[in-house]
């Protein structure tokens, strides 16, 4: 259940960020979360919902932009996967190494105010 | 600014910023005092505690050894390391998966590290969690046990890629278990090929000593 730590520190940002710009209301939250994170949408969504209730982000709804897996191939070069490999998607290859799809970061939200 | 009231605000922040910065002040404390630290993670019942009592029996005599023991609810393995006479402090997590860098910080600032030269922490036992957050140790240490089965680098990625050390532990049941240890040294090496790993049994005895060598001359470097 890492998705409660996740949306904790989401709620956190997103009432201090509402509260800075004297807003009333958070409406919708984006962030973007890379697969290597291994977060269960629904399960944040769900854990979000819980914990917003009573405070001016209740029912804002949460925007994921999914981070793929980076993927450097000695052999041809950058490309990206879907889930976490050690084989190149591309040409299969074994001489890969995985250098992006760890992000976990809130982008924006919108307020009224 | 779109329509009336309506105000999209950038931020563009690190979920895991205020986790970085407590992770940042124990890094700063530890560098301090030349306490090499260690951030154990691993699935119930791989051998962290099994691997401390070793550490212990290396470290005696050699510079103090002070352990944190990270649980979500019970004492058991405190109990156990507090028996060896060393420095032991629990974290009982309750709703969280991991320690927080928070609460580990507040936990060195009680202690006595006057005569502390190696932190052992032992983290709450998932390969989830833990991962996620630095604990501001100078390695971290995965351990996966060969009856785990090795598609955990693939189901869990995120630890292998941000361990220094893996050790693939009770490695004398593998005649016993359906487990490559080359498929699981390929997919740690994918994640960060820079991990160093090792194969141990600690029944057995095997691969133990190169493990422990390898720590002291990392701890050694911090003096
Ligand atoms: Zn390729």
């Amino acid at each position: 259940m890492h998705e409660l730590g996740v949306a904790n520190e989401i709620l956190d940002v997103a009432l201090s960020e509402a509260e800075r710009h004297a807003a009333k209301k958070v409406t919708s939250i984006r962030l973007r979360v890379g697969v290597l994170r291994s977060i269960e949408p629904e399960n944040l969504f769900f854990l979000f919902d819980h914990i917003a209730r009573g405070t001016p982000a209740e029912g804002a709804v949460l925007e994921i932009v999914e981070e793929p897996v980076r993927v450097e191939c000695e052999a041809c070069g950058v490309s990206e996967a879907s889930s976490f490999t050690w084989e190149c998607p591309r040409c299969k290859g074994s001489g890969v190494k995985v250098t992006g799809g760890d992000s976990l970061s809130i982008l924006s939200l919108d307020v009224d105010s | 600014m779109r329509t009336d009231g309506n105000v999209r605000i950038d931020v563009e922040r690190s979920l895991l910023q205020s986790a970085d910065e407590a992770a940042a002040a124990i890094r700063a404390l530890l560098s301090e005092r030349k306490i090499y630290a260690i951030n154990l993670i691993s699935s119930p019942g791989s051998g962290k505690t099994t691997l401390i009592e070793a550490l212990l029996a290396r470290f005696d005599g050699k510079g103090g050894v002070a352990v944190v023991e990270g649980d979500i609810e019970t004492e058991i393995d405190a109990e156990r390391i507090r028996k060896h006479g060393v420095q032991v402090r629990q974290i009982n997590t309750r709703s969280s998966c991991h320690i927080q860098p928070s609460r580990l910080l507040s936990v060195l600032r009680e202690m006595d590290l006057s005569e502390t030269r190696l932190l052992l922490v032992e983290n709450v036992g998932n390969l989830v969690c833990p991962a996620e957050v630095s604990l501001g140790e100078d390695a971290r240490v995965v351990l996966l046990s060969v009856t785990e089965g090795d598609e955990k680098p693939l189901k869990y990625p995120l630890v292998f890629r941000t361990s220094d050390l893996l050790v693939i532990t009770k490695t004398d049941l593998l005649p016993y278990v359906t487990f490559d240890v080359d498929r699981v040294r390929r997919a740690a090496r994918a994640a960060n090929p820079a991990v160093e790993i090792f194969e141990v049994s600690a029944t057995a005895g095997s691969g133990m000593s190169t493990l422990l060598d390898r720590i002291e001359a990392l701890r050694a470097t911090k003096n």
